[in-house]
């Protein structure tokens, strides 16, 4: 019973880390960005619920796509006026430029919004109810169907709609995307903001399973590299799968070495992913 | 040639400024570098604001008479952005640059014991309130102090009122984060659970920063314990409780955190759900903890939160308790001679906002922890040696509120 209760505590917080992860892996495999930010970006959206919730009186559900909404924009306003400068540099250029973005966004968050711990804390957000035997949370449950919920519209945007053909023709070959007219400075931009609000939405949801600090971005930037490494950056689903992969293998770990080893162990399999499959992660990168 | 003008024009100038004569006023400048920024500033800001504070009201006070002469007391306070490497550079250049001369703490265990080391490699007294830990003590450092209790002992009168409740808990499950801290609260309580006779059902401890609980949850759950006890950083304190929730764990008794519970920020945080936690403090702002310079420890609580606009809690009286007991000491030894102050601080021995300081032959203050809950909204001091308050017990499930 405790094992089929930590695999589903495990699936249910696997979901959230895929949805995390989600934004990061589509602007690195579109404008090939390591954004070092995208962990800075999920708090500024936790905190933008946070706010729309608070100050608001909105539901965070409710608050979840105005925030979003918000979010596109600010990454959109961000790919515009800075990042395009870079985006065709090389790796390092960009990884400086976000990890400096990441430090600007952090502390800008602590002079805003103090270091004080925030929670999005609706009267639902401890709720829970039992399916044979398990306890299932209802926030928990709630953020992995939106997780899989936007991965199936990422997914249908990129594959149905003529949007998603530009984006994944961009990154196949700029050259011959500019011949049908596609305009990158464009594109980039709302690619990066589809990043960014998918961000601010994970940001929302882990507010009310965890809590808002301006520090939280670091490690979930790291989280979502693994995941992004692991799922790989051709398909959504792929990403979910490996966020639900890491949250099911940490939920293990915890059970059967220790807590203190969860990092070890997901940081361990983005290693064993590199060796056993290196020419797809290369190539994905 | 306009150029040249304000060239010499500002020459000038600054050849005037430096014929100036220097301030007349003696100085004493107490270093120190603390969290501003970074993962603990929400704590690291007790110290930096106690400091201040305390500074401000003692020079307003007349300041520190040594032989005769006047000093003020001044702050050279660095923001460590919660970086032990820097906090370590911090002290380095505080003793051997800025010449400080004298040391104030950190905030956290795990930073005392590195940038402690500074101070006696230098010889420089560091009086900290802010580490705790018996890592700290046991290394038979002359020039360290500390305003915290002994880590292993936090949870003595927990345990001791655990045992004079009804229904009492006679199993308990231990759960510790893996910094210097919080190990040596979860070796110290370990003993004191045995001691007390109650079972260790469940054991863990988890990583630093961690933000998920639900595998710790279960196992506890699974256990069906009759009550918690946690140990860690606060924002930690946070997710464990409100998982708690989440999954529907209920300890059949009770629940109790080292950290959070006192400050203000964790109940505005949880609202409702922060109701039954039992949480501990070494300090309340009562009016029968007379001092020096503000009277008492409820008028530098009141003082405190008119100028900061948030309540102090332990970490800030610790704080300000750090400073005072450089001036005793420094008055004492009638010196500012470090050899001498240190010698002067070890045999420290007066009353205070925050205790009556007194070091243990470790450098090492020894104080009982106060028991609090948080009920109805209110942190309630419950119980030290006694009954202060009547405890709401045992806490009844979540489902059940």
């Amino acid at each position: 019973m405790v094992l089929a209760q930590i695999l589903l505590n495990g699936v249910l917080l696997g979901g959230l880390y895929g949805l995390m992860a989600l934004g990061m892996a589509l602007v690195w495999g579109v404008l090939n960005i390591v954004n070092l930010s995208h962990g800075a970006l999920i708090m500024l959206g936790g905190y933008v619920t946070y706010y729309l919730f608070t100050l608001a009186g909105i539901d965070p559900f409710v608050a979840l796509p105005i925030a979003m909404v918000i979010m596109f924009c600010f990454g959109f306003a961000l790919q515009w006026g800075v990042l395009n400068l870079i985006v065709r540099s090389k790796m390092l250029n960009t990884l400086l430029i976000t990890f400096g973005l990441q430090v600007v966004l952090t502390f800008t968050a602590q002079l805003l919004f103090t270091a004080d711990f925030r929670t999005i804390n609706p009267t639902y957000a401890g709720n829970n109810f039992p399916v044979g035997g398990l306890t299932v949370s209802v926030v928990r449950l709630a953020a992995f169907l939106v997780a899989i919920a936007l991965a199936s519209i990422l997914w249908f945007v990129l594959n149905r709609l003529p949007l998603g053909r530009a984006i994944r023709a961009t990154a196949q070959n700029l050259t011959a995307a500019r011949l049908y007219g596609v305009n990158p400075r464009v594109l980039y931009a709302v690619t990066f903001g589809i990043g960014t609000a998918l961000a601010g939405a994970a940001g929302g949801l882990y507010g009310m399973i965890s809590n808002l600090t301006p520090y939280i971005g670091a490690s979930l930037t790291a989280k979502s590299f693994v995941i992004a490494i692991i799922g790989g950056l051709s398909n959504p689903f792929y990403v979910i799968f490996g966020g639900i992969f890491v949250g099911i293998a940490e939920s293990l770990t915890a059970l059967y070495i220790g807590p203190t080893y969860t990092d070890v162990i997901s940081f361990g399999l983005l290693v064993v992913v590199l060796v056993v499959r290196p020419s797809r992660a290369v190539r994905a990168a | 040639m306009k150029k040249s003008l304000a060239l010499s024009a500002a020459l000038l100038a600054a050849t005037a400024l430096s014929a100036l004569p220097a301030a007349a006023e003696n100085v004493i400048t107490l270093g120190a570098s603390v969290q501003m920024t970074g993962a603990t500033a929400n704590t690291g800001r007790y110290y930096k604001d106690a400091y201040a504070l305390a500074v401000e009201k003692i020079n307003a006070a007349g300041g520190v008479k040594v032989g005769g002469k006047t000093y003020k007391l001044k702050l050279d306070m660095l923001d460590n952005q919660s970086d032990v490497n820097l906090s370590v550079r911090q002290y380095v250049q505080l003793v051997s640059s800025d010449k400080v001369n004298f040391l104030l703490g950190p905030f956290a265990s795990n930073f005392v014991i590195s940038d402690s080391s500074v101070a006696e490699k230098y010889q420089i007294p560091m009086v900290e309130g802010g580490g705790s830990s018996g890592q700290i003590f046991s290394r038979g450092y002359k020039y360290v102090f500390g305003t915290l209790p002994p880590a292993g002992n936090y949870y003595g009168s927990t345990l001791e009122m655990m045992g004079k409740l009804k229904p009492t808990a006679k199993t308990v499950a231990l759960v510790a984060a893996d910094d210097s801290f919080d190990v040596s609260v979860a070796k110290g309580t370990r003993k004191l659970i045995k001691k007390a006779g109650m079972k260790i059902a469940v054991d863990e401890s988890y990583a630093e920063n961690s933000s998920d609980f639900s595998s710790i949850l279960t196992k506890i759950k699974a256990a069906k314990v009759d009550s918690i006890l946690w140990s860690g950083h606060e924002t930690e304190a946070l997710n464990f409780l409100r998982q708690m929730k989440q999954l529907n764990v209920s300890p059949a008794d009770m629940y109790a955190f080292t950290v959070g519970v006192p400050t203000a920020d964790f109940r505005n945080a949880l609202g409702k759900d922060a109701n039954y936690a039992f949480g501990m403090t070494t300090w309340l702002p009562d009016a029968s903890l007379k001092d020096k310079w503000f009277g008492d420890a409820a008028e530098f609580a009141k003082e405190y939160k008119a100028k900061y606009g948030y309540d102090p809690d332990y970490h800030a009286a610790s704080g300000a308790a750090d400073v005072e007991t450089y001036v005793y000491a420094i008055e004492k030894a009638g010196s500012l001679n470090p050899k001498k102050v240190r010698d002067a601080i070890a045999s420290s021995n007066f009353d205070s906002l925050y205790a009556k300081v007194k070091y243990g032959s470790n450098g090492q203050i020894n104080l009982p922890q106060i028991v609090v809950q948080i009920q109805d909204g209110q942190l309630k001091p419950v119980y030290t040696d006694h009954f202060i308050n009547k405890p709401m017990y045992p806490a009844p499930a979540w489902d059940k509120r």
